[in-house]
């Protein structure tokens, strides 16, 4: 009786019928790339997962030098299920890069950047720049002798982009070294500015997912082919996706807890055997490939300006496949997919095994 | 409309007026958030004072850290005895350094560049050599400055 009053309560003012009618009329199309679709889905609930989880922590989290390291320390010690709050955050990251470079090479070898979806792509794009942004300003506020080294290498390796190098070195560090002044930027980098883009880039994205419609690969386009309702079909599958991802983040944030450093010292050396993030090992070998001078440049600001290029190439991708914008086949840039695809995945297992 | 002896109409001055105003108030408010943004950068020292006890009596072939600024400074005394002060951070990612008396050279464990005991660079990607600074001794105090600095440090 009480569930009719509110369904009465709520058609009073809003035209749910209108809304369900609107829901169920959505298709989605059904081919045999459309595992692919879920890579979306999954990097969005886990999302979700570390805005929750990131919540939670800052309750605890101490953002200044003195006692950041503690307070991570009290958290996973001292605190009712702080270790597993940690943990799952730790992990809900990891998944989440993994699941948006999926998500971006999958779209990059469908080809789902081409016309009209152009917007779709950068907004895509930027959501793992940003990601990525997150993991590395996260990964400082540890304060341990690992993440000292690590931000201190990826803010020295900004300051050698030519021109604004130093002037972005300079504003991600909040001075001229690694300090305090850091950690306070990075904190509000990671709480504050940070999630707030996302939720913006988000919107957008999944707005323009909603606008053009689920992309179709060139090969399938024109071709008679099967549509599904989204409602309940493709949305239940999704929720089966997310449990079990939910299921795989906790086992692993329950089996393999992080390990937290020694604490950060300014004036220590880096520690031995000292490795960057998964996501950022690409990178590191890439670095590695480039001796210290090359024709007399500083090597370093070569290879970034080369690195920069290849980026650059890959964000604006959408508008050199000129074939694919109009529907044609266009091997030379699945060429080109496959080559960034496979790049990416060697020199992410050889700086991984080396 | 137009007045006869205007250059523009009103709708276009108006239009004008308007973006003007935009811009302005934009850019007036982004230098601002800018300004704030960017922090105020400070410098590294010329020059540090350190008890010269604590350094001068550490044993050979070894390296005693000291703050510079907010970098790693190395006092360090090589196999003969002879003493020298350097940055202890690598010319490659700034990275701190560490003294293998073993292999008597200086190892950055960043990206495994390594430095001989002149802070030339010997292997690895750093693309300079390690910076070394002056080092003099006044009385009890050992004196440590950039090379090609002047200085003269407080009396007291």
């Amino acid at each position: 009786m009480n569930r009719q009053r509110l369904r009465r309560w709520f058609e009073e003012r809003y035209d749910l019928t209108e809304i369900g009618r609107l829901a169920g009329s959505k298709l989605v199309p059904s081919h045999r790339y459309e595992i692919w679709y879920y890579t979306g889905g999954i990097a969005l609930f886990l999302f979700v997962l570390q805005f929750i989880t990131g919540m939670v922590l800052a309750l605890y989290y101490v953002p200044h030098f003195e006692y950041a390291y503690k307070s991570i320390a009290d958290i996973v010690t001292k605190l009712n299920m702080g270790w597993f709050f940690r943990s799952l955050h730790h992990w809900g990251a990891q998944l989440a890069i993994a699941a948006l470079f999926v998500h971006l090479f999958s779209a990059l070898l469908l080809k789902s950047y081409r016309k009209p979806r152009e917007f779709l792509w950068l907004s895509g794009f930027i959501l793992l720049v940003i990601s990525i942004f997150f993991g590395l300003s996260g990964y400082l506020l540890l304060w341990d002798e690992r993440a000292f080294a690590a931000v201190k290498v990826a803010t020295g390796g900004a300051g050698n982009l030519p021109v604004a190098g130093h002037c972005i070195k300079a504003f991600l560090r909040g001075g001229i070294d690694v300090t305090g002044e850091t950690l306070t930027r990075f904190y509000a980098f990671h709480v504050s500015i940070l999630p707030l883009a996302t939720l913006f880039l988000i919107g957008i994205h999944v707005l323009l997912v909603q606008y053009h419609g689920l992309s179709v690969p060139v090969s399938l386009e024109g071709k008679s082919r099967r549509e599904i309702p989204f409602f309940p079909n493709l949305f239940l599958k999704d929720l089966m996706i997310w449990l079990i991802m939910l299921g795989i983040v906790v086992t692993l944030a329950t089996l393999l807890p992080p390990e937290i450093g020694k604490i950060a010292d300014p004036l220590a050396p880096a520690p031995e055997n000292i490795k960057p993030e998964w996501y950022f090992l690409f990178l590191f070998q890439t670095l590695k490939l480039f001796p210290g001078e090359i024709f007399g440049l500083n090597g370093e600001t070569v290879a970034i300006l080369l690195i920069s290029c290849g980026i650059c190439f890959f964000f604006l991708i959408p508008f050199f496949d000129r074939k694919s914008a109009h529907g044609q086949r266009s091997p030379f840039f699945t060429w080109i997919g496959i080559f960034y695809t496979l790049y990416f995945i060697v020199m992410t297992f050889i700086g991984f095994l080396s | 409309m137009k007045i006869d002896y205007s250059c523009v109409t009103r709708r276009t001055f108006l239009n004008t007026l308007l973006g003007g105003w935009i811009l302005a108030f934009g850019s007036g408010t982004l230098y601002a958030l800018c300004k704030f943004a960017f922090p105020t950068l400070g410098k590294e020292p010329d020059f540090v004072i350190l008890k010269a006890s604590d350094y001068l009596e550490i044993p050979v072939n070894s390296v005693k850290p000291f703050a510079w600024g907010g970098k790693l400074g190395l006092f360090f005394k090589n196999t003969k005895g002879d003493t020298f002060a350097l940055k202890g951070v690598c010319t490659h990612m700034e990275c701190n350094i560490t003294y293998k008396p073993e292999a008597m050279k200086f190892y950055c464990a960043c990206h495994k560049g390594w430095f001989d005991e002149t802070g030339r660079n010997i292997e690895g990607p750093p693309p300079k050599p390690l910076e070394f600074f002056d080092s003099a001794i006044e009385g009890e105090k050992l004196v440590i400055s950039r090379k090609g600095v002047k200085i003269e440090p407080p009396k007291a």
